[in-house]
């Protein structure tokens, strides 16, 4: 970058203006809607169902966008290129001025949600001290189940998932973790206790390779939020409605059911303060 | 039975389908052989290919995790390759950095994240090893960007069902060769034994005809054979009629030779009965004359009546010589003595030195004439070459077994080719010659007895004969002769 040219900064620039206006334009006929792998195994079918809900919801036609990482899909959401997405907690609150939240997953009647240390099935560790020296498995970097919870836990040991771990390699999903888990890739994992618990149900052969070690305190479930630039528009309030009254339509019954969730309800910010502390924690802040 | 093997060989019957099955044994291994490096290469060919295509399908998914480092991208890669792969087998894939460092291994627990890879086979030539004392195949792979080595790939395959079809393979070979083989050697041993069986036939005729009776081939069985034996069969049954022909052709020579014999001794005969007439006529002259003086009458009468048992004497050992159609007897130690009165008148007159030893048991079974005439020519022919004045042994006996006769003369001793002829079983006609002729005759009876004529030197110088007849002796006759 330091040795770019005046004249190629000008065609960079031209080039990304030219990109916002097409988005732009575009916002206009088609709802975006931005999230990362959930369960895998059935994603497109899931997304699938969804589309089709949201679409017949919000009487417009709806793209959703799938990408690998929290990362990405943040990035598309901060610079409203998608019109709305399902986060982590952990990017909802890393972004929290340019966000703002749209509704939260109900899951067995709380919007609350746990991460899970887990480990091979054959291991008796019962606490993270025991996972020490491990390859550890982490989700995401800006997953608060799937690495937050545990490296705020071991900088409260004041130590580092590097320090701690031999070696920590991220699988960008959660159903990964399982299965690195599970092959004897990683010693042990962290993981959405959500998407765990689901799999259990969907891949009992793939989670009996497994166990939990612990199951963390409560966090703010992984929320849909919007930009907060758009936090007013007719979209958003579209969006919103689709996503709050998804249980009361057969369509969106069966999108809940394939996501084993109670329905979507409306939540304060203040759901995700024990995320910042722990990211606080994990800066160094406090 | 295995020492008749050794010494003559096996029976074509045998032999044919042995050599049937060493050749089909020979052919089949190496067809065996043929088949299974056939199909070794093939199965290395597909392997190589399955290899090198999962190998290729690897190198494309890996390249971008490895150069970022990133163990779960290569696991993942390795861990669908598996399913999509399951063609190839492989048991184990292992990714590693350029260091040698593992980054990802799809049996995880063996090859841990990290760890340093035992050389397995770290830079082997080839990019497919196979091992098959360990039925598994290792695969190498190094993954190049911009000519710069940035890791590599190792896999194990599993081998074992292209090392069990090549097993399943090589008994199917084994199986097949081996009926193959057993049905081919009965074929041969069918076929050989269909083929010798008109031998079978020829061999029992040329055998009795070798005993002396030629019989000819029936002509229903010549008609049965194939044109090649049918053929050399009525050849046979000609060769067979000409033997039968020669044999009554020889008999009728060995009468007319016995004939003959007696010509030659006509004259030694007439001479015998001469002298003893010349004296009895003498007698009758002088009775004629002084017959009234009884002292002369008597003597005379006593050298006529002398003179004419002589001449009786002479007259009935001819007569029991060469009279025919007679009933066959043992023979007896008078029968030899009896033929000094016919050889005595060669003896004297050659002045040949007989030394007579006749030590036979009063009674031998042996056809008493056939040996008469036997002995009779041995002497004759033996007085014949004896020359004046020279010696003459004559011995007869029975020992435990047998009765022995030995003539020896002081004469210059068997000419070379009649030696051989008579050592020989059948006359030759070149060879045939008057002389020979006599001794084949005696050798033929001698036969017809069950005996031999075994002809040497004597210790004279002369020829020897000695005639070897087995008797089966009487067990108390035995018993009296030893007491």
């Amino acid at each position: 970058m330091g040795t770019m040219n005046r004249r190629e900064m000008l065609v960079l620039g031209g080039s990304a203006v030219l990109a916002t206006t097409r988005h732009a334009v575009a916002q206009d006929d088609v709802l975006r809607f931005a999230l990362t792998p959930v369960f895998l195994s059935s994603d497109l079918d899931l997304l699938d169902h969804l589309k089709a809900y949201l679409g017949k919801a919000t009487g417009q036609t709806v793209q959703l966008v799938t990408r690998r990482t929290y990362q990405e899909v943040t990035a598309l959401l901060v610079s409203g290129q998608v019109d709305g997405a399902w986060l982590c907690g952990f990017p909802f609150v890393e972004h929290k001025t340019q966000l703002s939240l749209l509704a939260v997953p109900v899951w067995r009647g709380k919007p609350l949600y746990q991460s899970y240390l887990i480990c091979s099935a054959d291991r008796d560790a019962t606490a993270i001290g025991d996972l020490a020296d491990d390859i550890h498995a982490f989700s995401d970097p800006d997953s608060n189940s799937g690495y937050l919870v545990t490296a705020a836990e071991l900088a409260r040991q004041k130590s580092t998932p590097d320090k701690f771990f031999r070696r920590t390699i991220f699988t960008y999903s959660h159903f990964n973790v399982v299965r690195a888990v599970a092959a004897g890739l990683a010693q042990s994992g962290s993981v959405d206790g959500y998407v765990y618990e689901v799999l259990k149900e969907t891949s009992p052969a793939l989670i009996g390779g497994t166990r939990v070690v612990r199951a963390s305190e409560w966090f703010g479930f992984p929320p849909t939020a919007v930009p907060r630039a758009a936090a007013t528009s007719a979209k958003t309030f579209d969006l919103q409605q689709a996503l709050l009254n998804m249980h009361k339509d057969e369509s969106g019954q069966e999108v809940l059911a394939m996501l084993r969730l109670d329905r979507f309800a409306e939540q304060e910010p203040a759901l995700f303060a024990s995320i910042e502390q722990n990211w606080d924690l994990v800066r160094g802040i406090t | 039975m295995i020492s008749r093997v050794l010494k003559h060989g096996l029976p074509v019957t045998v032999s044919v389908p042995l050599v049937v099955v060493l050749l089909m044994v020979f052919v089949s291994f190496g067809v065996s052989q043929v088949v299974l490096a056939r199909l070794a290469v093939t199965q290395e060919r597909q392997l190589t290919d399955l290899a090198n295509a999962y190998l290729d399908g690897l190198e494309a998914a890996l390249i971008d995790p490895v150069l970022r480092q990133d163990p779960w991208e290569v696991f993942d890669a390795l861990d669908r390759a598996r399913n999509v792969y399951a063609a190839v087998r492989p048991l184990s894939t292992t990714v590693t950095d350029a260091a040698g460092t593992v980054l990802a291994s799809s049996d995880p627990k063996s090859a841990p994240i990290g760890s340093e890879l035992s050389p397995v086979a770290p830079e082997t030539q080839a990019d497919v090893a196979l091992e098959q004392s360990q039925q598994v195949a290792v695969l190498d792979r190094t993954l190049s960007v911009e000519g710069r080595t940035v890791g590599y790939i190792y896999a194990q395959l599993d081998i074992s069902p292209l090392l069990t079809e090549r097993g399943e393979v090589l008994w199917y070979l084994i199986a097949s060769n081996a009926v193959l083989t057993l049905i081919l050697a009965a074929l041969g041993w069918f076929a050989v034994r269909g083929m010798i069986a008109p031998m079978k036939i020829l061999m029992e005729h040329i055998n009795s005809a070798a005993g002396g009776t030629a019989l000819p081939i029936p002509a229903n069985v010549v008609k049965r054979q194939g044109p090649e034996w049918a053929r050399l069969f009525r050849r046979f049954n000609t060769m067979a009629e000409a033997f039968a022909e020669r044999e009554t052709l020889l008999t009728k020579v060995a009468d007319e030779e016995r004939l003959a014999s007696l010509g030659k001794l006509a004259s030694s005969v007439a001479h015998e009965i001469n002298n003893p007439l010349g004296g009895i006529l003498n007698a009758v002259d002088t009775i004629k004359v002084h017959g009234d003086d009884p002292r002369v009458r008597l003597s005379a009468v006593q050298l006529v009546d002398r003179g004419l048992r002589g001449i009786r004497d002479v007259v009935q050992t001819v007569l029991a010589s060469y009279r025919a159609d007679r009933e066959p007897r043992d023979l007896t130690p008078a029968d030899f003595d009896d033929l000094l009165v016919l050889v005595r008148p060669e003896v004297r007159r050659k002045q040949i030195k007989l030394t007579w030893s006749n030590d036979l048991p009063p009674a031998t079974p042996v056809n008493a004439f056939g040996m008469r005439q036997v002995v009779l020519n041995l002497l004759l022919n033996a007085c014949r070459a004896t020359p004046n004045g020279g010696a003459l042994v004559f011995r007869a006996e029975v020992t435990t077994r047998a009765l022995e006769i030995e003539v020896s003369d002081q004469g210059p001793g068997l000419p070379p080719h009649i030696a051989e002829f008579l050592a020989n079983d059948g006359p030759s006609a070149a060879r045939l010659t008057s002389s020979g002729l006599g001794l084949w005759v005696t050798k033929r009876t001698v036969k017809e007895q069950g005996g031999s004529v075994i002809v040497g030197k004597s210790a004279q110088g002369g020829a020897r004969f000695r005639i070897v007849v087995p008797v089966v002796v009487v067990v108390d006759e035995e018993i009296e002769r030893v007491a």
